[in-house]
Protein backbone atom coordinates (compact mmCIF):
# COMPACT_ATOMS: atom_id res chain seq x y z
CA UNK A 1 0.00 0.00 0.00
CA UNK A 2 1.25 3.53 -0.67
CA UNK A 3 0.74 7.24 0.43
CA UNK A 4 -1.40 7.91 -2.89
CA UNK A 5 -4.12 5.01 -2.00
CA UNK A 6 -5.19 6.00 1.38
CA UNK A 7 -8.24 7.80 1.97
CA UNK A 8 -6.98 10.52 3.71
CA UNK A 9 -10.25 12.15 4.77
CA UNK A 10 -11.51 8.84 6.03
CA UNK A 11 -8.26 8.34 8.26
CA UNK A 12 -8.40 12.04 9.52
CA UNK A 13 -11.98 11.49 10.99
CA UNK A 14 -10.96 8.14 12.38
CA UNK A 15 -8.03 9.75 13.79
CA UNK A 16 -9.93 12.54 15.57
CA UNK A 17 -12.89 9.92 16.11
CA UNK A 18 -10.19 7.72 18.05
CA UNK A 19 -8.83 10.36 19.99
CA UNK A 20 -12.46 12.33 21.01
CA UNK A 21 -13.00 8.82 22.46
CA UNK A 22 -10.01 7.95 24.30
CA UNK A 23 -10.44 12.33 25.99
CA UNK A 24 -13.55 10.78 26.69
CA UNK A 25 -13.44 7.59 28.50
CA UNK A 26 -10.05 8.28 29.72
CA UNK A 27 -11.13 11.73 30.82
CA UNK A 28 -13.75 10.17 32.93
CA UNK A 29 -11.78 7.36 34.26
CA UNK A 30 -8.98 9.47 35.46
CA UNK A 31 -11.59 12.06 36.86
CA UNK A 32 -13.05 9.75 38.80
CA UNK A 33 -10.31 7.49 39.67
CA UNK A 34 -7.21 9.77 39.80
CA UNK A 35 -8.10 13.26 40.51
CA UNK A 36 -11.26 12.44 42.79
CA UNK A 37 -8.97 10.69 45.33
CA UNK A 38 -6.31 13.32 45.32
CA UNK A 39 -9.02 16.06 46.07
CA UNK A 40 -9.60 14.08 49.54
CA UNK A 41 -6.38 14.67 50.74
CA UNK A 42 -6.87 18.30 51.12
CA UNK A 43 -9.48 20.42 53.31
CA UNK A 44 -12.48 20.47 52.18
CA UNK A 45 -12.31 24.16 51.49
CA UNK A 46 -9.54 24.13 48.89
CA UNK A 47 -10.77 20.31 47.76
CA UNK A 48 -14.34 22.21 47.00
CA UNK A 49 -12.58 25.20 44.91
CA UNK A 50 -10.71 22.18 43.50
CA UNK A 51 -13.69 20.73 42.63
CA UNK A 52 -15.00 23.49 41.30
CA UNK A 53 -11.78 23.91 38.50
CA UNK A 54 -11.52 20.47 37.56
CA UNK A 55 -15.18 19.82 36.65
CA UNK A 56 -15.66 23.23 34.66
CA UNK A 57 -12.92 22.45 32.78
CA UNK A 58 -13.27 19.10 32.20
CA UNK A 59 -17.05 19.48 30.93
CA UNK A 60 -15.88 21.82 28.54
CA UNK A 61 -13.42 18.62 27.29
CA UNK A 62 -16.43 16.50 27.94
CA UNK A 63 -18.83 18.70 25.14
CA UNK A 64 -15.94 19.29 22.27
CA UNK A 65 -15.08 15.07 22.62
CA UNK A 66 -18.76 14.25 22.47
CA UNK A 67 -19.19 17.27 19.47
CA UNK A 68 -16.04 15.80 17.93
CA UNK A 69 -16.94 11.90 17.95
CA UNK A 70 -20.61 12.85 16.18
CA UNK A 71 -19.35 14.77 13.74
CA UNK A 72 -16.39 12.75 12.79
CA UNK A 73 -18.84 9.53 12.89
CA UNK A 74 -21.04 10.90 10.23
CA UNK A 75 -18.18 11.92 8.35
CA UNK A 76 -16.44 8.22 8.24
CA UNK A 77 -19.91 6.63 7.39
CA UNK A 78 -20.14 9.58 4.74
CA UNK A 79 -16.55 8.59 3.62
CA UNK A 80 -17.25 4.57 3.56
CA UNK A 81 -20.31 5.43 1.07
CA UNK A 82 -22.76 4.04 4.00
CA UNK A 83 -24.75 7.43 3.70
CA UNK A 84 -26.10 9.62 1.14
CA UNK A 85 -27.51 13.07 -0.04
CA UNK A 86 -31.33 11.40 -0.55
CA UNK A 87 -33.86 10.12 1.21
CA UNK A 88 -33.56 7.78 3.06
CA UNK A 89 -29.82 8.98 4.04
CA UNK A 90 -28.77 5.32 5.37
CA UNK A 91 -27.74 2.89 2.79
CA UNK A 92 -26.95 -1.18 3.38
CA UNK A 93 -25.72 -2.37 5.64
CA UNK A 94 -27.01 0.80 7.57
CA UNK A 95 -30.30 -0.59 8.31
CA UNK A 96 -32.07 -2.77 10.62
CA UNK A 97 -31.77 -6.26 8.64
CA UNK A 98 -27.74 -5.98 9.54
CA UNK A 99 -25.86 -6.26 12.74
CA UNK A 100 -23.79 -3.42 11.53
CA UNK A 101 -26.72 -1.38 11.52
CA UNK A 102 -28.12 -2.49 14.26
CA UNK A 103 -24.68 -1.66 16.61
CA UNK A 104 -24.65 1.52 15.10
CA UNK A 105 -27.81 2.60 16.03
CA UNK A 106 -26.55 1.62 19.40
CA UNK A 107 -24.08 3.53 19.50
CA UNK A 108 -26.08 6.39 18.55
CA UNK A 109 -28.68 5.21 21.52
CA UNK A 110 -25.69 5.36 23.84
CA UNK A 111 -24.18 8.82 22.79
CA UNK A 112 -27.63 10.20 22.99
CA UNK A 113 -27.82 9.02 26.67
CA UNK A 114 -24.03 10.50 27.37
CA UNK A 115 -25.27 13.61 26.21
CA UNK A 116 -28.44 13.81 27.78
CA UNK A 117 -26.33 12.87 31.21
CA UNK A 118 -23.71 15.80 30.54
CA UNK A 119 -27.11 18.25 30.45
CA UNK A 120 -28.32 17.36 33.34
CA UNK A 121 -24.57 17.34 35.17
CA UNK A 122 -23.88 21.14 32.96
CA UNK A 123 -27.43 22.79 33.45
CA UNK A 124 -28.79 21.11 36.31
CA UNK A 125 -26.83 20.21 38.84
CA UNK A 126 -23.32 22.11 38.06
CA UNK A 127 -25.23 25.04 38.91
CA UNK A 128 -26.86 23.69 42.33
CA UNK A 129 -23.23 22.73 43.58
CA UNK A 130 -21.30 26.30 42.76
CA UNK A 131 -24.83 28.20 44.46
CA UNK A 132 -23.33 30.79 47.14
CA UNK A 133 -25.41 31.70 50.12
CA UNK A 134 -26.24 35.11 49.72
CA UNK A 135 -25.89 37.49 53.49
CA UNK A 136 -28.94 37.14 55.59
CA UNK A 137 -29.93 33.09 54.68
CA UNK A 138 -31.43 31.96 57.80
CA UNK A 139 -30.22 28.73 59.16
CA UNK A 140 -33.33 26.92 57.76
CA UNK A 141 -32.59 27.84 54.27
CA UNK A 142 -28.75 27.45 54.72
CA UNK A 143 -29.31 23.79 56.05
CA UNK A 144 -31.78 22.97 53.02
CA UNK A 145 -29.06 24.69 50.34
CA UNK A 146 -26.70 22.39 51.68
CA UNK A 147 -28.67 19.25 51.43
CA UNK A 148 -29.44 20.28 47.78
CA UNK A 149 -25.82 20.77 47.45
CA UNK A 150 -25.39 17.37 48.89
CA UNK A 151 -28.01 15.62 46.77
CA UNK A 152 -26.60 17.13 43.95
CA UNK A 153 -23.05 15.63 44.09
CA UNK A 154 -24.13 12.44 44.95
CA UNK A 155 -26.32 12.57 41.78
CA UNK A 156 -22.91 13.69 39.62
CA UNK A 157 -21.14 11.08 41.12
CA UNK A 158 -24.17 8.42 40.07
CA UNK A 159 -23.99 9.80 36.41
CA UNK A 160 -20.35 10.26 36.28
CA UNK A 161 -19.94 6.63 36.86
CA UNK A 162 -23.07 6.05 34.09
CA UNK A 163 -21.42 7.46 31.71
CA UNK A 164 -18.39 5.51 32.15
CA UNK A 165 -20.21 2.57 31.66
CA UNK A 166 -22.16 3.44 28.77
CA UNK A 167 -18.64 5.14 27.24
CA UNK A 168 -17.37 1.57 27.71
CA UNK A 169 -20.42 -0.39 26.06
CA UNK A 170 -19.66 2.32 23.11
CA UNK A 171 -15.95 1.08 22.94
CA UNK A 172 -17.62 -2.42 23.19
CA UNK A 173 -20.11 -2.21 20.18
CA UNK A 174 -17.28 0.31 18.24
CA UNK A 175 -14.66 -2.55 18.26
CA UNK A 176 -17.04 -4.83 16.92
CA UNK A 177 -18.24 -2.97 13.68
CA UNK A 178 -14.45 -3.83 12.60
CA UNK A 179 -15.93 -7.26 12.67
CA UNK A 180 -19.67 -6.56 11.27
CA UNK A 181 -21.40 -5.44 14.53
CA UNK A 182 -22.46 -6.92 17.78
CA UNK A 183 -26.13 -6.59 17.60
CA UNK B 1 -12.29 -13.20 20.93
CA UNK B 2 -11.41 -10.31 18.51
CA UNK B 3 -14.01 -8.30 19.67
CA UNK B 4 -13.05 -8.62 23.21
CA UNK B 5 -9.19 -8.03 22.59
CA UNK B 6 -10.30 -5.26 19.96
CA UNK B 7 -12.40 -3.46 23.01
CA UNK B 8 -9.80 -4.39 25.72
CA UNK B 9 -7.06 -2.65 23.93
CA UNK B 10 -9.38 0.11 22.68
CA UNK B 11 -10.33 0.74 26.73
CA UNK B 12 -6.34 0.67 27.63
CA UNK B 13 -5.98 3.14 25.48
CA UNK B 14 -8.63 5.38 26.09
CA UNK B 15 -7.87 5.16 29.86
CA UNK B 16 -4.06 5.91 28.80
CA UNK B 17 -4.40 9.02 26.70
CA UNK B 18 -7.35 9.99 28.98
CA UNK B 19 -5.17 9.65 32.32
CA UNK B 20 -2.24 12.19 30.55
CA UNK B 21 -4.87 14.49 28.78
CA UNK B 22 -6.38 15.20 32.30
CA UNK B 23 -2.94 15.45 34.27
CA UNK B 24 -2.24 17.70 31.38
CA UNK B 25 -5.19 19.76 30.83
CA UNK B 26 -7.31 19.58 33.91
CA UNK B 27 -4.92 19.29 36.98
CA UNK B 28 -2.69 21.64 35.14
CA UNK B 29 -5.28 24.32 35.12
CA UNK B 30 -6.89 24.01 38.40
CA UNK B 31 -3.73 24.10 40.05
CA UNK B 32 -3.39 27.86 39.44
CA UNK B 33 -6.47 28.31 41.92
CA UNK B 34 -4.99 26.35 44.43
CA UNK B 35 -2.43 27.43 47.29
CA UNK B 36 0.84 25.68 47.27
CA UNK B 37 0.99 23.50 49.56
CA UNK B 38 -1.99 22.08 48.53
CA UNK B 39 -0.84 22.03 45.22
CA UNK B 40 2.02 19.56 46.44
CA UNK B 41 -0.20 17.35 48.22
CA UNK B 42 -2.10 17.10 45.22
CA UNK B 43 0.08 16.19 42.44
CA UNK B 44 1.41 13.38 45.04
CA UNK B 45 -1.51 11.69 45.24
CA UNK B 46 -2.59 11.85 41.99
CA UNK B 47 0.76 11.16 40.36
CA UNK B 48 1.36 7.90 42.61
CA UNK B 49 -2.35 6.62 40.94
CA UNK B 50 -1.17 7.74 37.78
CA UNK B 51 2.02 6.06 37.60
CA UNK B 52 0.14 2.67 38.34
CA UNK B 53 -3.02 3.46 35.85
CA UNK B 54 -0.61 4.57 33.18
CA UNK B 55 2.05 1.36 34.02
CA UNK B 56 -1.25 -1.16 33.46
CA UNK B 57 -2.91 0.41 30.57
CA UNK B 58 0.68 -0.23 28.82
CA UNK B 59 0.33 -3.40 29.97
CA UNK B 60 -2.74 -4.41 28.71
CA UNK B 61 -2.12 -2.39 25.17
CA UNK B 62 1.42 -4.67 24.96
CA UNK B 63 -0.30 -7.83 26.06
CA UNK B 64 -3.61 -6.85 23.87
CA UNK B 65 -1.36 -5.93 20.56
CA UNK B 66 0.68 -8.40 20.66
CA UNK B 67 -2.05 -11.11 20.69
CA UNK B 68 -3.74 -9.36 17.89
CA UNK B 69 -1.07 -9.24 16.06
CA UNK B 70 -0.48 -12.96 16.56
CA UNK B 71 -4.09 -14.05 15.50
CA UNK B 72 -3.75 -12.11 12.27
CA UNK B 73 -4.59 -14.05 9.50
CA UNK B 74 -2.95 -13.57 6.38
CA UNK B 75 -5.40 -14.16 3.75
CA UNK B 76 -8.29 -12.43 6.01
CA UNK B 77 -5.60 -9.37 6.08
CA UNK B 78 -5.11 -9.25 2.50
CA UNK B 79 -8.53 -9.02 1.53
CA UNK B 80 -8.87 -5.83 3.64
CA UNK B 81 -8.85 -2.33 1.25
CA UNK B 82 -4.94 -1.81 0.18
CA UNK B 83 -4.24 -5.65 0.56
CA UNK B 84 -2.13 -4.87 2.96
CA UNK B 85 0.57 -7.47 4.52
CA UNK B 86 2.93 -7.92 7.80
CA UNK B 87 5.81 -7.40 5.77
CA UNK B 88 8.49 -4.61 6.14
CA UNK B 89 7.82 -4.10 2.55
CA UNK B 90 4.22 -2.86 3.23
CA UNK B 91 3.36 0.26 4.76
CA UNK B 92 0.92 -2.09 7.32
CA UNK B 93 3.82 -3.77 8.90
CA UNK B 94 6.27 -0.73 9.22
CA UNK B 95 3.25 0.84 11.20
CA UNK B 96 3.35 -1.81 13.62
CA UNK B 97 6.87 -1.90 13.83
CA UNK B 98 6.85 1.42 14.33
CA UNK B 99 4.04 1.27 17.18
CA UNK B 100 5.91 -1.36 19.00
CA UNK B 101 8.66 1.25 19.21
CA UNK B 102 6.25 4.00 20.83
CA UNK B 103 5.00 1.41 22.96
CA UNK B 104 8.91 0.58 24.42
CA UNK B 105 9.52 4.21 24.53
CA UNK B 106 5.98 5.28 26.37
CA UNK B 107 6.97 2.05 28.65
CA UNK B 108 10.22 3.89 28.82
CA UNK B 109 9.06 6.90 30.37
CA UNK B 110 6.15 5.93 33.13
CA UNK B 111 9.03 3.81 34.19
CA UNK B 112 11.21 7.15 34.48
CA UNK B 113 8.36 9.18 35.40
CA UNK B 114 7.26 6.29 37.98
CA UNK B 115 10.42 5.40 39.55
CA UNK B 116 13.05 8.27 39.18
CA UNK B 117 11.19 11.34 39.38
CA UNK B 118 8.35 11.36 41.21
CA UNK B 119 9.95 9.74 43.84
CA UNK B 120 12.66 12.50 43.48
CA UNK B 121 9.91 15.39 43.92
CA UNK B 122 9.42 14.45 47.37
CA UNK B 123 11.01 17.31 50.29
CA UNK B 124 13.76 15.84 52.19
CA UNK B 125 13.67 18.80 54.30
CA UNK B 126 14.38 18.96 58.34
CA UNK B 127 14.84 21.22 60.84
CA UNK B 128 18.95 19.95 61.41
CA UNK B 129 19.56 21.14 57.54
CA UNK B 130 21.82 24.24 57.30
CA UNK B 131 20.17 26.91 54.91
CA UNK B 132 22.83 25.69 52.38
CA UNK B 133 21.11 22.40 52.22
CA UNK B 134 17.51 23.39 52.25
CA UNK B 135 18.46 25.65 49.40
CA UNK B 136 19.93 22.60 47.48
CA UNK B 137 17.39 20.44 48.00
CA UNK B 138 14.91 22.79 47.16
CA UNK B 139 16.36 23.19 44.03
CA UNK B 140 16.50 19.53 43.55
CA UNK B 141 12.78 19.66 43.70
CA UNK B 142 12.51 22.47 41.28
CA UNK B 143 14.58 20.36 39.15
CA UNK B 144 12.69 17.42 39.47
CA UNK B 145 9.32 19.29 38.66
CA UNK B 146 10.39 20.42 35.55
CA UNK B 147 11.79 17.02 34.19
CA UNK B 148 8.17 15.98 35.79
CA UNK B 149 6.69 18.46 33.42
CA UNK B 150 8.71 17.86 30.69
CA UNK B 151 7.74 14.13 30.60
CA UNK B 152 3.98 14.28 30.79
CA UNK B 153 4.50 16.78 27.94
CA UNK B 154 6.28 13.93 26.08
CA UNK B 155 4.23 11.14 27.11
CA UNK B 156 0.58 13.00 25.89
CA UNK B 157 2.65 14.05 22.57
CA UNK B 158 4.10 10.02 21.94
CA UNK B 159 0.32 8.49 23.30
CA UNK B 160 -1.50 10.79 20.77
CA UNK B 161 0.91 10.30 18.11
CA UNK B 162 1.11 6.04 19.03
CA UNK B 163 -3.44 6.22 19.09
CA UNK B 164 -2.97 8.17 15.32
CA UNK B 165 -0.80 5.25 14.03
CA UNK B 166 -3.16 2.69 15.54
CA UNK B 167 -6.20 3.93 13.62
CA UNK B 168 -4.46 4.48 10.51
CA UNK B 169 -3.83 0.31 10.60
CA UNK B 170 -7.34 -0.12 9.60
CA UNK B 171 -6.80 1.84 6.64
CA UNK B 172 -3.63 -0.28 5.75
CA UNK B 173 -0.75 2.15 8.13
CA UNK B 174 1.10 5.08 6.86
CA UNK B 175 4.42 4.56 7.78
Amino acid sequence: MNLASINWPLLIYSVFHAVAIAVYLGGAIAMEFILMPAQSAIPPAQAQVMGEKTSDRFLKIVWGALAVIVVTGFLRLYELNFLTAGWPPFKSPLDFDHSYGRTLFAMLLVWTLLVLNGAVMTFVLRPRLSGRMAAGTSAAQATSSQNARISAARWVQYLSRADIVLAMLAVLLGASLGLGGLL
Amino acid sequence: MDTFLGTVHGLAWAVYVGGALIMELVLRHAQVYMRPSQVGVVCQRAGQRYRWWALASLAVLGFTGALMVLRLDGAELAARAGSPALSLDDSYGRTLVLLAALWLVLLAIVGEIAFRVHPAMHARVSSSMSEQQVRRERRRMGAAIQRMNRLLRLELAGALLALALGTTLRLGGIA
